[in-house]
């Protein structure tokens, strides 16, 4: 083939994300494999943490301080598990190859891989969220709109550094041991961020409120997608 | 070439040790006890230049890390091997003389202030980038994937520092905007003296860790050629 790679023009790059993303969809929505597995997995850590902390405990200490911190816990935990997934699944059939092999940008499969992520982890959080709010027993409905903005934004982030080092953890062979240590650590400002906000959110502050750690939460997610589109090649050649 | 190279690493190693003993005299001899804290404030001589060298070494490592992943060159891997290395060392370091300052201090060893907070977490992730390099089959894949966490790790130093005032911790801080002399004049030279002998100390280790990088390196490709023919 010759000419210039489909992806060398910003609308080339973004289709090729854009298929890969929907690749990666697709075959998640014909199996459910990822998202059963992601869900079920945070339904335990949820009712393990109802163990950890009877009912007296989160009545006295308040659900806007317990909850945040359940919650991010159990995005990360589930998170691990997909993102590890996103790569496992290409590397066993070896089609990474053949994906690293087409003519496009790397970022592009890095962008796609990370919309099909985000898109896996937003949905979980649909279901895991009113169940928090069933289980620790706070009103949700009130909270609804704040509530959203600030678990969509950071979570962006989440899934941008947890693609990257899916990535890396899949190409030396090794699991989610590898991810969880390289990740938790990673984004610990992003966790404080996302722990702080969500706190506010329950404790009914607004959304003006928090914008000094919304702005940050958006600092952070552009310098994750900047850095991981200009490192994602050096991890994925052979 | 070789001999001025291997030359002036003596010199530096040399200096570093003489500068080492110099520091430690001036730190309990020549400095005055402070009048509050006591002898236990002594750590600080060592404890804030091996928390700036840390840093320094993270700065090394994002250099050395985006130069290898341009560049290709082996030289700058090594460099990345032994920043890591070292940034990991004097945050032990830190970690170690924090606590013990601390517990006087503040009448605890721990507490998860920002600044403490965000160290522990470069020293992890510090940890993981040399983890990375372990699990690496292939050593050219290792010092990849170790350059691409590297980067990201020295990402955290900035946030790090912005998340003092983020966070509003009770770490204290003795250097700052609006702190007209913090310290006695002796206090000062002792301190000045022990930044200079620390960061001596890390560059020569700098290097050696370096050239040792080489080395093995060069044995590993003669043990390949040996196995190949």
């Amino acid at each position: 083939m010759t000419g210039p790679p489909a992806s060398s023009s910003l609308p080339g790059f973004f289709r090729a994300s854009w298929l890969v993303a929907a690749k990666d969809l697709r075959m998640e929505w014909r199996t459910y494999e990822r998202l059963a597995s992601m869900a079920l997995f945070s339904l335990v850590v949820l009712v393990i943490f109802n163990f950890a902390f009877d009912l007296v405990t989160v009545q006295r200490i308040g659900a806007e301080k317990l909850v945040p911190g359940v919650l991010w816990i159990t995005f990360a935990f589930s998170g691990i598990i997909g993102f590890t997934r996103s790569f496992q699944l290409e590397h066993r059939r070896d089609s990474l190859v053949a994906l690293v092999l087409a003519p496009t940008d790397r970022g592009a499969i890095f962008l796609g891989k990370t919309i099909a992520n985000l898109a896996t982890v937003w949905l979980l959080q649909l279901l895991i969220v009113p169940l928090c709010a069933v289980f620790f027993n706070f009103d949700l409905v009130s909270v609804a709109f704040p509530m959203t903005v600030v678990v969509g934004l950071h979570t962006i982030g989440l899934a941008e550094l947890g693609t990257l080092f899916a990535a890396i953890a899949t190409r030396l062979g090794r699991g989610e041991a590898l991810l969880a240590t390289l990740l938790l650590p990673g984004s610990t400002p992003l966790f404080l961020s996302a722990v702080k906000c969500t706190e506010g959110v329950l404790k009914h502050q607004s959304l003006g409120d928090l914008s000094h750690w919304l702005y940050v939460a958006t600092g952070l997610n552009l310098l994750y997608l900047l850095v991981a589109l200009m490192t994602f090649e050096y991890v994925l050649e052979d | 070439m070789g001999t001025i190279r291997s030359m002036s690493l003596w010199v530096v190693l040399g200096a570093a040790i003489a500068l080492i003993f110099a520091a430690i005299y001036m730190t309990f001899l020549y400095a005055p006890t402070e009048s509050m804290m006591g002898p236990v404030q002594k750590i600080f001589y060592f404890h804030v230049p091996s928390a700036m060298v840390a840093y320094l070494s993270v700065f090394v490592l994002l250099g050395s890390s985006m130069a290898y992943l341009w560049t290709r060159r082996r030289v700058f891997d090594y460099v990345a091997v032994a920043a890591t290395e070292l940034a990991l060392l004097f945050c032990t370091v830190v970690l170690i003389t924090g606590p013990i300052w601390a517990k006087p201090a503040w009448g605890v060893w721990w507490t998860w202030e920002a600044r403490l907070t965000t160290t522990l977490v470069l020293w992890l992730i510090l940890a993981a980038c040399l983890m990375v390099r372990g699990y690496a089959t292939e050593r050219d894949a290792g010092a990849r994937m170790a350059a691409v966490l590297g980067i990201v790790a020295a990402l955290d130093v900035p946030i790090n520092y912005l998340a003092v005032h983020w966070w509003r911790g009770q770490h204290p801080q003795v250097f700052g905007p609006g702190k007209k002399d913090p310290l006695a004049p002796e206090m000062m030279h002792a301190f000045l003296l022990c930044m200079v002998a620390i960061l001596t100390l890390y560059l020569a280790l700098l290097f050696l860790r370096s050239r040792l990088a080489a080395a093995e390196d060069r044995a590993q490709s003669l043990m390949d050629r040996m196995r190949d023919s």
